[in-house]
């Protein structure tokens, strides 16, 4: 709630401009019944004709006041929701923007899509109904009684009445049903979640003949949301019989009583039906207003999802301006280290392992540093750690001398080329995408780039550079989109190069020529190589080995052919097709 | 009533829709364009009708109830208008003696006494059909949902190869839900509606022609502004839904490459992006729900028009004396009996014809072909146990259509304990060889043994039970990791979970999970790579202790190391038995005593490393394009 206070405030003048005009449409709807009243009053009384005309003219009036107010309140009501939809929805996507990997991961894609979209949907459509239907409730109800009183007190004391009763029904029903309606949306969920699985899960389940048993799983998710559902009917059905039933005592009521106020000279007879009119008006803005209310919880839970984004502080902030001195001095050291991993941990926040323990090597200019092992041995976090993805538990990852921890994130990134393991390309053309390494790009860096990578398919692609790019790369293969990225890195005149699997998809002998390639590229930086095929790491300056998040070997092929037993099994697990398959 | 079901529709939309099918359905607004029409109106309500065996009688009481509810709401204001009519004429005669006027049993009493009974017992009826009707629905559609669930499991594997995971799911779901709102509100509020919209239209005439024309008139200008309105709001509805499909595809790439956009520092650049297109977001949201809510207050305007000229023709009538007091504000009551139900009759209509449409779509899951049942339990043929897990195809002749073979006439044999490699580019069929194994296909000709014995004998249980299976979508369920694991043996210990998940290689990858082996896997398992998806589909095998082993594809996103630790636990653990292999990996094809290979749909040669290099064919040439 707090969040969308803070969301409005932007607004104020709008909110305020939209419930004015709105109780203008309540003022106006609620003037009409009393003038038709007045006018048969009049009119029978006196028989007057140009009463009439007059007494039309100010129905008109009535009529025109409320249509346009409720005219302009549902343009300024879009307006408004829509504004703070785009506001919120622009907040959470910037958030996420500086979130670490593992805040990310807090939520995961789906959910974040969610958020951003669907959430904020509910949020603008209850800042609708909100604004229209329940703030203006009180202002209603009192005005209706008002003019109730005008007519005849005794008849505003009876409305009062009936006012009380049907809001005490409204705010009961609005605390039973909110927990049952939280509990059907769940089940929804769980029908939608049961069902899918047992589709896409077809070929195993009716491997191992569990078709039984997911008939019984989804028997019983439909019976739950039947029962449910069945509750949820028969509690409105009950309301709606006794809103029914109220409206019946309350004609009756009414005509009794304004018989005999009529009887005793203090209304009129055709106000009878004014105050009937006041309380069927009332009731079913109540009614109306209820129903929104009972939308309110599902709209916080929104409101809430979007300000866990917004208001998580990232787990990984820039450092305070670390002194430039200090910067200096770490880069004009003169030393050819580029990145160091000293002593470096890193345990995921929910795990009671570390994913990587006392990592410590590092990565020299001209030279190429490789980290090999297998799925799960923590390959991938070493590149994470060094963009700062993730933070180190314990220890220290330095670049160019200074803890990156000091350094500004944007700074980090400007120095390191990465291509990811997921070769992901955004929508948009070949060119876009290369551009990301560098805004303001020329053609001849980017063919140079790409023959530097291997991506001479490019040039086949109508429309060359200008070749469309599906989200996420799609259109091309795995292999394309492996060059692609790797050539977009290039783009980048960076200190360290980091290859996070990225030669997976290629053959040997396009790997081969692009790590021939890329060599008089990479002279001057420092190269970070994380693989799984032999091959590719061979003739690396240096071999990491990783086994279950620590390091179980590191030095060139040879030594470690020798000396570490792990690196040996890996190569002869990938040797067996013959020596003859190395590059 | 009416307002929760609008309620449930809108938290609906709200569904967690899987992100693939979001894309697919955002793009193209598909099902909110235009109204829906079923393709055979009356022969699905039949059958609908034939469905609800059993809650027929529910249905005549609603029907029953529904005849009186009109019958007395239409008399109400009739007598209503006597009411008013004899206390003012009591009142009158009262003023005219010069003394005031009280209601009592006599005079006025026992008439409202009488209103109150005509009122009562049109909410007597009313409640009669809602407390009917709120069970009636749900109970039909727990009816379908069941013949649903059990229809699954019968439908042919073609069935779910050709339909989208959401569209079926939206069988089930949504278009069921569409069924039930509609029966409870839509359908109850036609009928009533249309007698009460009669009844009073009739009533108006009996009191006056000219208004009642005039009234007439005045709705048929409402009707018209409300086709109007809905047109023009579905078209704006799909404007917005289509930059929803925009933004989400947009937001659903930047959250996808966020690293990548960080890594390059292209923060500010991608947050422009996003902000551009959410503002064209917020400006259709704008239009679309500027109109939604500005119909109602147009059309209720044309209403309140008529209503001002009717009160002062009404009143000039009354001053005439055409009118009485009573009738005149009878007439008022009759206008909104039926002036809401009148304008919005099109739209319920429309309402009623897409749910019937709804229905038709669930009725043709429910029509879809079945596979052909199992042979009788004393019928059936068995294989002695235990199996050895020889495996043959003789003269197999298979095509997904019929009428286009893939395969027609392979034969070979995968003696037991052997290892079989199936290799071939993508698309050359590899799945297709699984498919038939485990009959999730049937052969058009020919035939498949086990142990000498025809599959299609057998009954699928009992055949299936020998294989055990690694797919290629590694399947995990909402559940722990240690349920996934004991999938195929629920009766599994703890101790034995383990051991399987250690020999799969993906206990130190559970073990770094919150809480270890009882962590849910949530949320599509995506804090879950493939890779380990992989391996605990593999643990969930192991557990099984099969006869005969199908890898498809089950390595290729885990590194050689993992997958020769792999395939050897496998090899140590059924030493005698039949493995199947999809591999791309060339250790495992060289290891293989025999390499089926296959190219579009079919088996073009077979033999071992060495005989098909000898042979220098399609196998040669595949293994030095992809090797070197």
């Amino acid at each position: 709630m707090k969040l969308l206070m803070r969301f409005l405030k932007p607004y104020k003048k709008l909110v305020a401009i939209t419930l004015i005009v709105l109780l203008l449409d309540n003022t106006g709807t609620l003037l009409v019944p009393t003038m038709l009243a007045n006018m048969v009053n009049t009119g029978i009384a006196n028989g007057d004709l140009d009463h009439l005309i007059s007494g039309g003219a100010f129905m008109l009036g009535a009529s025109m006041l409320a249509s346009g107010g409720a005219l302009t309140g549902a343009y300024l009501a879009a307006r408004l929701s829509s504004n703070v939809g785009r506001d919120i929805r622009n907040a959470i996507y910037d958030s996420s923007l500086a979130f670490s990997s593992s805040d990310f991961e807090r939520f995961g894609t789906g959910s974040m899509i969610t958020r951003t979209l669907n959430d904020i949907n509910v949020i603008q459509q209850s800042i609708i109904a909100t604004i229209q239907m329940v703030l203006p409730l009180p202002f209603l109800c009192v005005v209706g009684i008002t003019m109730a009183c005008l007519i005849d007190w005794q008849m505003g004391l009876l409305l009062a009445v009936v006012t009380a009763v049907v809001l005490v029904i409204a705010a009961l029903t609005i605390a039973n049903a909110a927990p049952i309606f939280m509990r059907l949306q769940k089940l929804i969920d769980r029908m939608n979640i049961v069902l899918r699985e047992s589709i896409i899960g077809v070929r195993v389940i009716r491997a191992f003949t569990k078709e039984r048993h997911e008939e019984r799983r989804l028997d019983e998710v439909f019976s739950d949301y039947a029962s449910s559902a069945i509750k949820v009917n028969m509690m409105f059905a009950g309301v709606d019989a006794a809103s029914f039933f109220l409206m019946n005592i309350t004609e009756v009521a009414v005509l009794w009583l304004g018989g005999d106020r009529v009887g005793a000279h203090a209304m009129e007879i055709a106000s009878i039906s004014a105050v009937l009119e006041y309380a069927m008006l009332i009731l079913f803005y109540i009614m109306a207003a209820q129903m929104v209310a009972l939308t309110l919880p599902r709209a916080i839970a929104c409101l809430n999802r979007a300000d866990e984004v917004i208001s998580l502080t990232p787990e990984i902030l820039d450092g305070q301006a670390a002194s430039d001195a200090a910067a200096d001095a770490g880069d004009t050291a003169g030393s050819d280290v580029v990145a160091a991993f000293d002593h470096a941990t890193f345990r995921f926040s929910d795990a009671d392992e570390d994913t990587l323990h006392d990592l410590d090597f590092v990565c020299r200019r001209g030279q190429t540093t490789a980290i090999i092992g297998s799925t799960g041995s923590g390959k991938s976090t070493v590149a994470k750690l060094l963009l700062r993805f993730h933070d180190v538990t314990d220890g220290a990852v330095r670049f160019c001398g200074r803890d990156i921890r000091e350094m500004a994130q944007s700074e980090l990134h400007e120095r390191i080329a990465y291509v990811p393991q997921k070769a992901w390309l955004f929508s948009g053309t070949i060119a876009s995408n290369l551009r990301f390494g560098n805004e303001e790009a020329s053609e001849t860096q980017m063919r140079h780039a790409i023959e530097v990578a291997q991506a001479e398919f490019v040039y086949e692609q109508p429309g060359r550079l200008e070749a469309r790019v599906a989200q996420g790369g799609t259109n091309f293969s795995g292999g394309q989109r492996q060059r692609l990225s790797i050539a977009r890195a290039l783009m980048k005149r960076a200190d360290l190069y980091i290859f996070d699997d990225s030669f997976s998809a290629l053959d040997f002998k396009t790997d081969a020529a692009l790590r021939r390639a890329l060599k008089p590229e990479t002279r001057h930086a420092a190269v970070l190589i994380i693989a799984q095929r032999i091959s590719t790491i061979l003739h690396a300056d240096q071999i990491i080995v990783l086994k279950d998040g620590t390091v179980a070997g590191k030095g060139t092929h040879e030594e470690l052919m020798e000396s570490c037993e792990v690196y040996r099994a890996i190569a002869e697990s990938q040797m067996k097709g013959g020596e003859r398959h190395g590059a | 009533m009416a307002r929760k079901d609008e309620l449930k529709q809108d938290e609906r939309e709200q569904d967690k829709v899987p992100l693939d099918e979001q894309l697919v359905t955002t793009g193209a607004a598909s099902e909110e364009d235009a109204p829906e029409v079923p393709r055979d109106t009356w022969g699905t309500v039949r059958r609908l009708w034939a469905e609800s065996r059993g809650q027929h009688w529910r249905f005549v009481v609603v029907i029953v109830s529904i005849v009186f509810y009109t019958g007395f709401s239409v008399a109400a204001p009739a007598y209503s208008a006597h009411v008013i009519d004899l206390l003012w004429t009591e009142i009158q005669a009262a003023f005219a003696q010069g003394r005031d006027f009280v209601v009592t049993w006599e005079h006025g009493g026992r008439d409202i006494a009488i209103y109150l009974g005509i009122w009562t017992l049109a909410f007597a009826f009313y409640s009669a059909q809602t407390f009917t009707m709120a069970s009636f629905a749900e109970r039909l559609n727990l009816m379908l949902r069941n013949r649903i669930a059990r229809k699954l499991n019968r439908l042919p594997l073609a069935f779910f190869d050709s339909h989208k995971p959401g569209e079926v799911v939206s069988r089930a779901t949504n278009d069921l839900d569409k069924m039930s709102e509609v029966l409870q509100t839509g359908l109850l509020r036609l009928l009533m509606s249309i007698g009460s919209v009669c009844g009073a239209i009739v009533m108006m005439f009996v009191y006056s022609p000219l208004l009642a024309c005039i009234f007439l008139v005045f709705s048929a200008l409402a009707i018209l502004l409300t086709k109007i309105a809905a047109k023009r709001t579905l078209a704006l509805a799909a404007e917005r839904q289509s930059w929803v499909g925009h933004l989400t595809g947009a937001v659903e790439e930047a959250y996808s490459g966020r690293v990548i956009i960080r890594a390059f520092n292209r923060e500010r650049a991608s947050s422009a992006d996003i902000h551009r297109l959410s503002q064209e977001l917020a400006d259709a949201s704008r239009r679309a729900d500027f109109l939604t809510n500005a119909a109602a207050p147009a059309i209720r305007f044309v209403g309140r028009l008529c209503q001002v000229v009717i009160a002062v023709i009404g009143c000039a009538m009354l001053v005439a004396g055409r009118l009485t007091v009573g009738t005149f504000q009878a007439f008022f009551q009759y206008i909104m009996q039926a002036s809401e139900p009148l304008t919005q009759m099109s739209m319920t209509i429309n309402t009623l014809q897409s749910a019937l449409a709804s229905v038709e779509r669930v009725f043709d899951v429910l029509d879809e072909a079945e596979i052909e049942p199992d042979p009788a339990p004393e019928l059936a043929a068995h294989v002695e146990q235990p199996v050895c897990g020889r495996v043959a195809f003789e003269h197999v002749r298979f095509g997904y259509d019929p009428e286009r073979p893939l395969m027609r006439d392979v034969s070979f044999t995968a003696e037991p304990g052997r290892k079989i490699a199936i290799v071939g580019a993508t698309g050359a069929g590899k799945t297709t060889l699984i498919n038939l194994l485990m009959r999730f296909y049937e052969i058009d000709g020919g035939r498949i043994t086990l142990d000498g014995v025809d599959t299609h004998a057998m009954s699928r249980a009992e055949l299936r039970q020998n294989f055990g299976m690694v797919l290629q979508d590694a399947w995990l369920f909402e559940g722990t990791i240690a349920e996934n694991i004991a999938y195929g043996r629920p009766d599994a210990t703890r101790e034995e979970i383990v051991r399987a998940a250690k020999m799969a290689h993906v206990d130190f990858f559970v073990r770094t999970m919150p809480d270890g082996y009882d962590t849910r896997v949530e949320n599509d398992a995506e804090n879950i790579s493939q890779g380990q998806r992989q391996l605990l589909t593999i643990a969930r095998v192991i557990l099984t202790d099969p006869k005969i082993l199908i890898l498809d594809e089950a390595t290729s996103s885990v590194d050689t190391r993992t997958e020769h630790a792999i395939v050897h636990a496998m090899e140590n653990l059924m030493a005698g038995r039949t493995s199947f292999v999809i591999a791309h990996r060339l250790s495992t094809i060289v290891d293989a005593d025999l390499i089926l290979v296959m190219s579009a749909g079919t088996i073009i040669e077979q033999g071992t490393h060495e005989e098909l290099l000898e042979a220098g064919g399609a196998y040669a040439a595949l293994y030095n394009s992809q090797f070197m």
